[in-house]
């Protein structure tokens, strides 16, 4: 079983802490705005510091649960702090594989690789946080194992 | 060869195009009003302008026609159409899903259809003649079906031109009596919204007056009235629009395809190949269980045909005794006895605490009002419910269930609306297993299939629900092996998928091998007509715990017995059929 690059816990972390403070904003500027009499005035602080620390303690219990795996047939995905979801995408299934990189994740350089399926959820399956030669090379040899165990597509 | 569209396409097409344009024109030559630049001339320069428009409609609805041409190739359909900017294209006829022909009353008389191909990809259809003769719409449908044949199982083609089509046995027919059931039980719920829309523009203005003047026992009884009068509308629409869509259905099946024909105004024509059908979907409520009834949605991942409502789901038997369906998808998908393997105990008592939990919520919801708005508002009713939440829990626990079948994968959830779904282990595009916190505080655990079927864009997929983690694991191994099977096997020369050899259609007997444990060997009626490397057979893929190797299970319906509505809990024994 692969684990995720350890960076990723960075990126994770930060992103909960900037839509906590996007959040907190909102909370400050409704403050700001209406006011409410009944309403203590450090809300907007609570309300950060509150989702911040759900959002880090999510994010690096995230990184724990993560898991992949190549497996000979298939890959086996592994993943959710609170719904725990296990996914086995058959190569057979597999229709393409891509290799993103959002901005944030170009950042820390990292890629995330993304396998479609013709399944109504098919782009459900994606593996973030690689280090980009990790996703490039999950990518290769996903579509190496896919070409290899083509068949007849089932659609 | 290549063909073009019908000519009587281009009256109709102007017609189709021209109305709106007449309508305006006449609106404004009725009206009469001065143009004012042209002044008294206005109406001769309105006319003017129609004649223009007119011309210009018509020239290029016939350019439209005439640059409009297709081709049906041993292994593509190719299609050249457009006037200003030409578009060429050639679609591979194995990636054709289905080939639908929808007409209305108009089209009918003139004898036109218009005929759509449907491929797996994107959310629309991927080419319409619009229009063409009804029997060259048929012929293609034919063809195609044929073509296809022919490409699968590299047969030389039919020497004698015509082709004679392989014979059709009738299915399914929805008789009067069915017809006039299903009428019976449609409530179309868009008719209150409409009516509101309207009420809400209208109304606003009208009703007040006539309100001021009325005392209040009159309010209310007209608010009643209104009410009745709404359900009957509702009720009245609803069943005419079923009637008219579904009137005169039947099922053919024809040498390798599914077809159906339904439609009173607007008569839908369509075929389905048995290799895209994707799952086949059981769907039934109380009501039609008590009365056994049923209905089934035959998948393919091909976008719906005749309108966006029936998207995905072709073919849907919309009512029908539940013996025919269960013999039908015996025939489509031989899936045997089934023996649903229900969820532990334990997550009866989940459900349990969920719907009690809901009624307690009621109950404090209307705690809170008494204690807040009007200390008259009694916060016990709630409670009565609760003997219903206990039956419901138990109920939903009683439907539940999944089952592992030679060739398919069967589950069954839902107690208002449930849903039985039969999944060939080919068709698995993915296995998801899924435990949230508080079925893990139980060693639950969700496994749901997914599969390219489109009814399950709207999250309806085959799921064997808060079953142990033990089985789930289970069953994410046994799933994922068996459409590894099923794909070898596939390869080897049989679907996954597909008929049952009889007598008249004979497939295949192929002495593949599947890899590992016993194949109880079929044994084809007949001689064998094609010997074909994808010719359907339902032989059983090979179990991989080697479970139960009965025999291959025929789509008689000898083993089929209780059919009957019994509402005793806990029976152990299930099929499809069982209810209990």
């Amino acid at each position: 079983m692969n684990r995720l690059h350890p960076r990723v816990r960075l990126l994770w972390v930060a992103r909960a802490v900037l839509t906590a403070a996007v959040l907190g904003g909102v909370a400050g500027g409704v403050q700001f705005a209406v006011a409410p009499p009944w309403l203590p005035g450090w809300t907007p602080a609570a309300v950060f510091a509150f989702l911040a620390v759900v959002g880090v303690v999510t994010s690096l219990l995230r990184y724990r649960v993560w898991r992949y795996e190549v497996r000979e047939d298939s890959l086996y995905l592994e993943r959710g702090v609170f719904t725990r979801v296990r996914t086995v995408v058959p190569f057979v299934r597999v229709q393409h594989v891509d290799t993103s990189r959002s901005p944030t994740e170009r950042l820390v350089g990292l890629a995330s690789t993304v396998v479609y399926t013709a399944g109504s959820r098919g782009a459900d399956v994606s593996v973030p946080g690689l280090a980009l030669e990790d996703a490039d090379g999950l990518r290769e040899r996903l579509k190496g194992l896919a070409i290899r165990s083509e068949g007849e597509d089932a659609v | 060869m290549v063909r073009s569209l019908s000519p009587l396409s281009v009256p109709y097409r102007v017609f189709q195009r021209g109305s709106g344009i007449a309508i305006a024109l006449l609106f404004a030559l009725g009206g009469g009003f001065d143009l004012p630049v042209v002044g008294a001339a206005g109406p001769f320069v309105v006319v003017g302008l129609g004649v223009v428009a007119a011309t210009a409609l018509v020239g290029y609805e016939v350019a439209y026609v005439s640059r409009f041409s297709y081709e049906l190739t041993a292994d593509t359909l190719d299609i050249d159409s457009g006037v200003l900017s030409r578009r060429s294209r050639e679609i591979p006829l194995r990636r054709i899903q289905n080939v639908d022909i929808s007409r209305n009353v108009i089209q009918r008389v003139l004898g036109i259809a218009v005929a759509s191909f449907e491929t797996a990809g994107g959310g629309e259809t991927e080419a319409e003649l619009r229009f063409v003769s009804f029997e060259e719409a048929k012929r293609l449908q034919r063809e195609l079906g044929r073509l296809k044949r022919d490409e699968d199982a590299t047969a030389e083609p039919d020497a004698a031109g015509a082709p004679a089509g392989p014979e059709t046995t009738e299915l399914f027919a929805l008789d009067r009596g069915e017809l006039a059931l299903l009428g019976a039980f449609s409530i179309d719920l868009r008719v209150p919204g409409l009516l509101f829309v309207a009420v809400s523009t209208l109304g606003s203005t009208v009703v007040p007056q006539y309100l001021t003047g009325a005392g209040g026992v009159a309010v209310v009884g007209l608010g009643v009235a209104g009410v009745i009068l709404l359900a009957l509308a509702s009720w009245v629409v609803g069943a005419a629009a079923s009637i008219v869509e579904y009137y005169d259905f039947r099922l053919v099946r024809s040498g390798e395809e599914l077809q159906y024909e339904r439609g009173l105004l607007q008569r839908y024509d369509g075929s389905i190949p048995f290799d895209k059908i994707q799952t086949l979907t059981i769907r039934d409520n109380p009501l039609k269980r008590r009365f056994g009834y049923a209905t089934l949605y035959i998948e393919t991942a091909g976008y719906g045909g005749g309108d966006g409502r029936s998207r995905g789901s072709e073919a849907a038997i919309p009512l029908a005794e539940r013996d025919r369906i269960l013999d039908l998808v015996e025939e489509l998908e031989p899936v045997g006895d089934v023996d649903f393997e229900r969820p532990p105990k334990r997550a009866r008592r989940r459900y349990l605490v969920r719907y009690l939990f809901v009624v307690g919520a009621l109950a404090a919801g209307l705690y809170a009002a008494q204690a807040l708005v009007s200390p008259s508002i009694p916060w016990w009713p709630p409670l009565v419910l609760a003997p219903l939440a206990v039956w419901y829990a138990h109920a939903t626990w009683r439907h539940r269930g999944h089952w592992l079948g030679d060739q398919h994968v069967v589950t069954r959830n839902g107690v208002l609306r449930r849903e039985t779904k039969i999944v060939p282990y080919y068709r698995i595009q993915t296995v998801i297993d899924s435990r949230n916190v508080f079925q893990r505080r139980l060693d639950l655990a969700t496994v749901t299939v997914d599969t390219a079927g489109s009814l399950s864009l709207g999250g309806q997929d085959a799921a064997a629900v808060d079953i142990t983690g033990e089985r789930a694991d289970e069953l994410r191994t046994a799933l994922d092996a068996r459409l590894d099977q099923a794909v070898d096997a596939y390869r080897a020369g049989r679907a996954g998928i597909g008929l049952e050899a009889d007598g008249t259609h004979a497939e295949t007997s192929g002495p593949e091998e599947v890899d590992a444990g016993a194949v109880t060997e079929h044994v084809g009626a007949g001689s064998t007509e094609r010997g074909g490397p994808t010719s359907p057979d339902s032989e059983p893929v090979a179990d991989p715990e080697g479970a139960d190797e009965t025999d291959e299970t025929e789509s008689s319906g000898g083993n089929r017995s209780g059919t009957d509505e019994t509402e005793s809990p806990g029976d152990g024994q299930s099929g499809i059929e069982e209810n209990g």
